[in-house]
């Protein structure tokens, strides 16, 4: 073989998404990887300039944006696909329906039903009762069809020997979708060449989307029923994915401003007055939705949404309250959930984890802080982790004194060494571009509508800094388009 | 029927994009009609010019002589200048982005791109060297933004909006070129130069649809009719008034004319029927002042109907479409 991308990486001591423990090419990626090694050198690099002009001129930004400068960062975007073969896929995909399904039924029995995983000693009633995303407000809402994690964000990774475990739930508002899409639509037309594979589409997400919240319209409501996307609006970080998801329903984007809510019904002001509205996809978090129930500061919500929502007039996706099934201590008890409402054996593990207000797991995680890695239990965006091999000894007595103080905001877990996967690095500013490995995650979104969908792959995460492992985009993250192939395929060139 | 703030954002949107065109026109036309006309007070042309922006205080405040160079940086590229090209085109590319789900991905690829490489444009050294290219830069790619809106939005409410935005901003700035050019030929006694007058339509790209309206004729009553009373010519202030007026008709409930459509149905009719003799006896620069007020009043009223009615729940509820 002639020297080419390939020649320098370093595989090293990790699950490598590419290459074998031998450093063999893995059957599903030879393809792709012949057709890498045929370009001119330089060639990637020219092609990621072509990227960055196609994501700037089409706007698919997601820093602050000011008028003064204007300029916002691109989104990251590495030309060099991950593929997930699809027997694969097939369990994933599995494991994640499966838990899905379970969280709704938990949340569903939890604040309309009888309670019983909390009666049974399934999961503690205290445990529930103080998690930051628990809301008594949401007793006694209705979700039609008991769809409450219409989308949910299950963050996925794969630990040393390649097992795909769930590292999080993210059963609120998760963001990332709209990326999935733009990456797969950049890629056909940046790198076309990479095509070798029959690659499973993603563009039906917004059809998807807009049937399972046609699923969720109230029985009051007319027919079609009238859907809107809420939006805190433009400075949100997640504008842009409010905004496409609007545009791939054709459906209007609202802000709070522009919903009124009158006798319990919820109307939006249009340019011929007002008009009423039936489902609601909001963006907006919980205690912000309604001032005159949560924060009375909020200006980004709607007075009276929440009274409309009990009398059964409107239908909130993603429901109210469920952050308390995405709290991180609540997180260990999803296995168990899995057993106790489908009678299942859960397909796809978690992490282990430590709950430390348990004395005894308590005292054996604080033995060995320095090898875990603690989470405070209700942050996300990577924000306030501490990894212990790579914390300083001040941030170690610094989380122990934490942990001490509350037990219940906070988990250990194990490291897990997340798979790598080769990624340009091209912030050489001369030279062809490197290629090395970067850890990655996935994250895959699930819907719920008549039945459990998830769209193929999801959005596979990049921890751009080397041998960083958190790949949050707020944290200096990049991502891949994620590929699964369509059964059959192999690997086998076409 | 559509969201009222959706429908406000396409409405400037459509203006601030005809203001950052038509900025650029009247920049042109100034810059160069003064290159052409050396006997002319350069310093008297530009304060007119700033006066029939309403930009006159503004730029005083800035304590500047008034010279070719500052004045036309004022206008083309001062953030503090809010009918700068490029605070203008900043504000339509803010309100697209506040409608990015409406509009289709290629008008905001236009807008967005226009804004960035403006900003990456060195304007300063443009505006010395060659100012002729940069106007030309900023027309063309306004023009391509209304071009790739033609071609890919639907004729639903949005695209009336945008429109509407376009030609009532048009018919205005246009009122606004005719006062420019004619305060200044009746104080300098060009009235009779041809080229004069070539440049003045030449500034709206009327040049060649007049020859042909009134082959080779160019006499200064006739540019004015032409510009004023046009059926045919897209940026004369009747086209520009009609079609705003069969948008407004549309747009309208279809229970009787709507007050922005009664105010623009008379000012409309005032314009078409009227003498173009009559209206220079008459005197020509408060007819010109009057039609931009009205222009302005229906603007107004366009706010208030369609942006600012849906508020009282008791009162506006309406079927569902």
């Amino acid at each position: 073989m002639t020297t080419d991308l390939f020649t320098e990486y370093e595989r090293g001591d990790f699950f490598d998404e590419v290459f074998d423990a031998r450093g063999g090419v893995r059957s599903h990626y030879r393809p792709l990887l012949e057709r890498l090694r045929a370009l001119a050198p330089g060639e990637l690099r020219h092609r990621a300039g072509l990227r960055d002009t196609i994501l700037r001129n089409l706007g698919i930004t997601f820093a602050v944006y000011g008028e003064a400068q204007g300029i916002e960062r691109t989104w990251p975007l590495d030309l060099i696909p991950r593929i997930i073969p699809a027997d694969e896929w097939h369990q994933v995909e599995r494991g994640l329906v499966q838990r899905v399904r379970a969280l709704n039924c938990f949340l569903e029995d939890l604040y309309l039903g009888e309670r019983a995983a909390l009666r049974e000693g399934v999961i503690p009633a205290w445990l529930v009762q103080s998690s930051g995303g628990f809301c008594r407000e949401a007793f006694g809402i209705p979700v039609p069809k008991g769809a409450r994690c219409l989308v949910a964000g299950i963050d996925v990774v794969r630990d040393a020997h390649g097992t795909y475990r769930v590292l999080e739930d993210n059963l609120r508002t998760p963001s990332g979708v709209s990326y999935v899409l733009e990456n797969r639509a950049t890629l056909t037309r940046v790198l076309p060449l990479a095509f070798a594979h029959r690659v499973r589409p993603v563009n039906h997400y917004g059809a998807s989307l807009l049937s399972a919240l046609r699923n969720l319209a109230p029985p009051s409501a007319s027919d079609p029923p009238r859907i809107v996307v809420l939006t805190p609006g433009i400075h949100n970080s997640a504008y842009f994915e409010h905004a496409f998801l609007a545009r791939q329903m054709g459906i209007e984007l609202v802000e709070g401003r522009d919903l009124v809510v009158d006798d319990h019904v919820v109307f939006m002001r249009t340019t011929r007055g007002l008009s009423r509205v039936d489902v609601i996809y909001r963006r907006v978090g919980d205690e912000f939705l309604d001032p005159a129930v949560f924060r009375s500061d909020s200006v980004l919500g709607v007075p009276g949404l929440l009274s409309a929502a009990r009398a059964g007039n409107v239908s909130l996706a993603n429901a109210i309250g469920n952050g308390v099934a995405d709290d991180k201590a609540v997180y260990a008890y999803v296995p168990g959930l899995v057993r106790f409402y489908l009678g299942e054996e859960p397909i796809l593990p978690n992490v282990d984890t430590y709950l430390l207000w348990d004395r005894d797991q308590r005292a054996a995680a604080l033995s060995r802080l320095h090898e875990l890695v603690v989470k405070p239990v209700d942050a996300s965006g990577g924000y306030g982790i501490v990894i212990g091999p790579k914390a300083t000894e001040e941030e170690l007595a610094g989380v122990r004194k934490a942990i001490e103080a509350k037990p219940r905001s906070y988990i250990a877990q194990e490291v897990v060494a997340l798979s790598r996967h080769p990624t340009l690095i091209d912030d050489a500013p001369r030279g062809t571009g490197r290629i090395e490995g970067r850890h990655i995650d996935l994250r895959p979104f699930v819907l719920t509508g008549e039945k459990i969908e998830v769209i193929p792959g999801g959005l596979t995460r990049v921890a751009l800094r080397k041998d960083s492992l958190v790949v949050n985009s707020s944290q200096g993250g990049g991502s891949k388009d994620t590929w699964v192939l369509a059964a059959g395929e192999n690997g086998a060139s076409r | 029927m559509m969201l009222a703030r959706h429908a406000e954002d396409l409405f400037w949107t459509g203006r601030y994009i005809e203001r950052a065109e038509d900025t650029a026109r009247l920049l042109d036309v100034t810059y160069h009609g003064l290159l052409e006309s050396p006997l002319l007070d350069a310093a008297s042309a530009w304060r007119e010019l700033l006066e029939q922006l309403y930009l006159d205080q503004a730029f005083s405040a800035k304590g500047l002589p008034v010279t070719d160079s500052a004045v036309t940086e004022f206008l083309v590229l001062d953030p503090d200048n809010a009918g700068s090209i490029v605070r203008s085109l900043a504000r339509a590319r803010d309100n697209a982005r506040n409608v990015r789900e409406r509009i289709s991905t290629e008008l905001w690829e236009e807008i967005n791109t226009l804004f960035l490489e403006l900003h990456a444009r060195d304007l300063r050294t443009d505006l010395e060297r060659e100012p002729y290219q940069l106007y030309r830069f900023v027309k063309s790619r306004c023009q391509t933004i209304s071009g790739v809106s033609a071609e890919t939005m639907s004729r639903d409410d949005g695209w009336r909006f945008l429109l509407l935005g376009r030609m009532l901003e048009r018919a205005e700035m246009t009122c606004r070129l005719l006062s420019v050019r004619f305060r200044r030929s009746s104080r300098a006694a060009v009235t009779s130069d041809v080229h004069y007058w070539i440049a003045v339509l030449k500034s709206v790209s009327a040049f060649e649809a007049y020859l042909r309206a009134h082959r080779a004729q160019i006499e200064p009553q006739d540019v004015l009719e032409f510009l004023l009373l046009s059926r045919e010519f897209p940026r004369s202030v009747l086209f520009a008034l009609r079609a705003s007026e069969s948008e407004l008709v549309r747009l309208g409930a279809g229970t009787g004319p709507t007050r922005p459509e009664r105010l623009l149905g008379r000012l409309r009719a005032d314009l078409e029927f009227m003498d173009i003799h009559e209206i220079v006896e008459n005197g020509l620069l408060a007819a010109l002042d009057s039609l931009q007020q009205g222009v302005l009043a229906v603007a107004e009223s366009v706010e208030r109907h369609f942006f600012r009615a849906a508020v009282r729940p008791e009162l506006h509820v309406c079927e569902s479409v």
